[in-house]
């Protein structure tokens, strides 16, 4: 063959390869066909490859795509969100963030014996008439053998917590389940259960694989036990769910939930404003007022996060942190209230404390530190802080510059209020150093050099929560210091003896007024050390076509009630 | 020739071990994949050293590029953490055909990902090197032959607006523009995002719709580029002397401009042609992320951003092993257009 019929048949074929790949292409992921051992379980339809024209279909927007669908496998949160749609929890939240029964007939409590007086057995008694979507009955069996994969050395789960709390797990009949424990575990309700895993589909799996890890039913879930199944999922581009006409709870209004990965936050606004999806998550504040005009609607969601700075009072961190007069300064420094206003259009607030979204655990009277310069002025002065030779930033008595290196990643607002922050400590004579990275770069370990680790921060800031609905957290454990021999400890912050036993104490109380006031004294107790210190409130926010009927969010399980929502006529 | 493009074969070899080295080095320097595991939320570090193990990112950097290369089926791994290697590793090896699991996506093989992802990234990368080929030949002979004509002059100024705009903008106002405006206005409309209507569904027509807007927003910047390279080249050629002994000869024009000036204007248009073609199969990942095109561009971006190594190595070593099979036929190509070149 000459070169020049050898080349036009390259490029032919070059050509013609592409077509026909991208028209047959890789087939979207459907739902795995896993051996099961279940006695002839009812048949269950297959989904349709296209819907009927008159199908309701919702369709969604997410900017992120889930890595995985096994609940235990990832903690992404739009795969979390996705459980209410296909999977299902034994206590979802409501849209006040209350638990309610769900898998459960009751929620366990001292009250109905569900939890013994000693805080150290939780019985959980199971519905009799919740079945998979393929009709199998779910049993305590679902939940025994949720805990051994779980805990499974040789599946890669994300989170062992906190079934490793258990001490064991029994099930005596088919429905009831009975957790033992060391010790009480108060949040017990907020972190167990996110998540069945169905014994029947994946436990042959396991004995044949020897591991989850590779299972088809993590990416194509055959079953599940929400008011929709999996149908479909075309990587990069759309995952697709049909109603589960064998839901317990009665089969879902809206026939087909279609959730498109659209990365772009501009391209999401666009795609909701002509109308191209029902729901948008998270959309910029700034393109708020557009999607109002066309009707949209934005509905927030408290979640428990909050965006604040957590301080550095570490040996490693620059002199000064340690003083809680310092940090009352930088505290009365920055004019949140600005920033909320002109960066986030108003439409958040400074929190005033890490559990404002649980106002319960919060003592009254407690407001966010007023923007006040001059007093911040005074207390550095107090505290020893002055500006000798004139240059704008102030010195100790030794000399040592009152200068603070504050750190975060890369997010676009986050940049925004560095600037700001830096302008204003200015003010007050702080010289406050940026730095900002990647998020797999800034929460890298000790061993790895990470700079907030090694307590080369000052400032940290990112958004997060205790472990809502429940106010638990475990970042000020003295036994989370990252060191050598623990690389991986997140307690960037320091050892405050108080704060720790506090923070073990509450964890163990089971009596809601007991630990309440245990929890209360922790954020007074912060709140006057400035331990963190909330920029803006970090609530979720979604987008919702007004064609939309029925619709509410949970923070904890926002879909939890989506089997009721219906377009208008 | 056979001989020259077996011996440009048996030099890729051990062109790509280096290659491969030198990007798992850098792969494994660039973040922990394990950091960003836990979510919104920071994960626990028991689970974060468990996890580490489990997925072998505790072994030396030496030891982890080795099991990438001939996988680890052949040794024990320890995953239970007691100090005893006690099961046998899963893993093959990309000398046995497998890049491996991904990472974030737990339990998807490399190559599924990037089968899924490759063949969108083609139809909408080779559709839009087609239309710029095409364009920028035509818009490009057109300006040589009537330089500094109105049309010219016309074409210079749009190529220069074109050529300094970002993608990111034109992508954004050819969304806004044809999409949402058009709509509004009840004129016909694009789609935005996507490569389907769902209530629809995914057929060749809905997919050439939701193609447009993205080969435009990438070919107009080309085009730009590629035309006004095109002008210069051939307004050179068309300056040589067998240009003018063709004339005199009583060619046609047509055979003038297009066999013998265009074939040689085009030598250096083979050439960036040849380099752009194996980048093809990394995407466009600023029009893939505006328009949710599920493409390799958006694979790669997705998967870099945390670290990915399984993943990230793969894109590259499909790109490293395209961008030397190209070179050979930018090669050969050169061969068959400018017969003074023979390769031995």
């Amino acid at each position: 063959m000459s070169v020049k019929k050898f080349l036009w048949t390259a490029l032919l074929l070059t050509v013609v390869t592409s077509l026909v790949l991208s028209a047959c292409g890789a087939p979207a992921t459907e739902p795995a066909a896993e051996p099961t051992e279940a006695p002839a379980p009812p048949p269950t339809s297959p989904p349709p490859e296209v819907p009927p024209a008159e199908a309701k279909v919702l369709k969604m927007i997410f900017t992120q795509e889930p890595a995985a669908l096994n609940p235990y496998y990832s903690n992404m949160w739009f795969e979390l969100i996705l459980h209410q749609i296909w999977n299902c929890w034994p206590w979802p939240s409501d849209d006040k963030n209350e638990a309610y029964p769900n898998l459960v007939t009751e929620l366990p409590s001292t009250e109905n014996g569900g939890i013994s007086e000693d805080g150290l057995t939780i019985t959980m008694n199971l519905r009799d008439d919740i079945v998979w979507s393929d009709g199998t009955p779910i049993t305590s069996a679902d939940f025994d053998f949720t805990y051994k994969m779980v805990m499974d050395p040789k599946n890669g789960v994300s989170s062992q917590n906190p079934y490793d709390k258990l001490t064991g797990l029994e099930t005596p009949d088919e429905r009831t389940v009975v957790m033992k424990f060391a010790e009480p575990f108060a949040p017990w309700k907020a972190l167990f259960w996110r998540g069945m895993l169905p014994k029947h589909i994946l436990e042959p799996v396991f004995e044949a694989e020897g591991t989850l890890d590779t299972a088809e039913w993590n990416l194509a879930p055959s079953v599940g036990c929400g008011p929709y199944v999996f149908a479909e999922w075309e990587s990069g581009g759309f995952q697709r769910y049909v109603k589960n006409e064998n839901y317990w709870l009665g089969a879902p209004k809206i026939d087909e939930i279609f959730i498109q990965f659209v990365p772009d936050d501009a391209s999401q606004t666009a795609a909701l404003i002509a109308g191209d999806a029902d729901i948008g998550t998270f959309p910029p504040l700034t393109d708020v007022p557009a999607l109002q005009d066309t009707g949209m609607n934005i509905m927030i969601q408290a979640s428990g996060y909050n965006e604040g700075w957590f301080f550095n009072f570490r040996p490693e961190a620059s002199p000064g942190m340690s003083d809680v007069r310092v940090r009352r300064a930088i505290a009365m420094g920055i004019d949140r209230d600005a920033i909320n206003r002109d960066l986030l259009l108003g439409l958040t607030k400074a929190p005033a404390t890490f559990w404002d979204a649980m106002p319960s655990y919060v003592p009254p009277g407690i407001k966010p530190w007023p923007y006040d310069p001059e007093a911040a002025k005074a207390l550095l002065e107090e505290a020893g802080w002055t500006d000798k030779n004139g240059d704008g930033i102030r010195e100790d008595a030794k000399g040592n510059k009152l200068t603070l290196v504050h750190g975060t990643t890369i997010r676009g607002i986050r940049q925004d209020v560095q600037a700001v922050a830096q302008q204003q400590l200015l003010e007050i004579g702080i010289d406050l150093q940026l730095m900002s990275q990647e998020s797999d770069l800034f929460f890298g370990s000790y061993s790895d050099g990470a700079a907030v680790a090694l307590g080369e921060v000052d400032i940290m800031e990112w958004s997060d929560a205790p472990y809502f609905p429940d106010p638990d957290t475990d970042y000020w454990l003295c036994d989370q210091l990252p060191t050598p021999d623990n690389p991986y400890g997140y307690n960037y912050f320091g050892c405050d003896e108080k704060l720790d036993k506090l923070s073990r104490e509450q964890r163990t109380l089971m009596k809601a007024e007991e630990r309440q006031a245990v929890v209360q004294e922790i954020v007074q107790y912060m709140y006057d050390n400035i331990n963190w210190l909330g920029i803006y409130e970090d609530p979720d926010y979604w987008v919702v076509s007004s064609r939309l009927t029925g619709v509410k969010f949970s923070g904890v399980t926002p879909f939890y009630n989506i089997a009721e929502w219906d377009f208008t006529q | 020739m056979i001989r020259y493009v077996i011996r440009r074969l048996l030099q890729a070899i051990p062109l790509l071990f280096i290659i491969s080295l030198l990007l798992f080095i850098l792969m494994r320097n660039i973040g922990d994949p394990v950091a960003t595991l836990g979510g919104r939320r920071m994960m626990r570090p028991e689970d974060r050293e468990r996890l580490t193990r489990q997925l072998g990112l505790d072994k030396p950097l030496f030891v982890q590029y080795l099991y990438w290369l001939v996988g680890n089926d052949w040794t024990k791994v320890d995953l239970d953490g007691d100090g005893v290697a006690e099961t046998q590793g899963p893993r093959l090896g990309v000398l046995r055909g497998e890049f491996g699991y991904s990472l974030m996506a737990r339990g998807k093989l490399v190559t599924d990902l990037i089968w899924e992802r490759l063949p969108n990234t083609l139809l909408l990368m080779v559709s839009a090197e087609v239309v710029i080929v095409l364009f920028s030949v035509a818009v490009g002979v057109y300006s040589a032959l009537h330089q500094y004509s109105k049309i010219d002059n016309v074409v210079t100024a749009i190529s220069f607006i074109g050529y300094s705009m970002p993608i990111f903008f034109l992508a954004l106002a050819s969304m806004y523009i044809f999409a949402i405006l058009f709509k509004r206005w009840g004129l016909p409309y694009l789609p935005t995002v996507g490569m389907f209507d769902p209530e629809a569904g995914k057929t060749p027509l809905q997919v050439l719709q939701h193609m447009i807007l993205p080969v435009f927003s990438i070919s107009a910047i080309s085009i730009a580029g590629y035309s006004r390279f095109v002008r210069a080249t051939m307004l050179e050629a068309m300056d040589e002397d067998y240009v003018r002994t063709a004339r005199a000869k009583g060619l046609p024009n047509r055979m003038v401009v297009f066999v013998h000036a265009l074939k040689n204007a085009s030598l250096p248009l083979v050439t960036i042609i040849g380099l752009d073609i194996p980048l093809l199969l990394g995407g466009a990942i600023v029009t893939e992320r505006i328009f949710a095109w599920p493409g390799m561009g958006r694979l790669f971006l997705d998967h870099v951003s945390r670290a990915d190594t399984p993943v990230v190595m793969g894109i590259l070593m499909l790109i490293s092993a395209a961008v030397i099979i190209f070179q050979i036929l930018t090669d050969l190509v050169y061969a068959w257009l400018d017969p003074r070149i023979r390769y031995t």
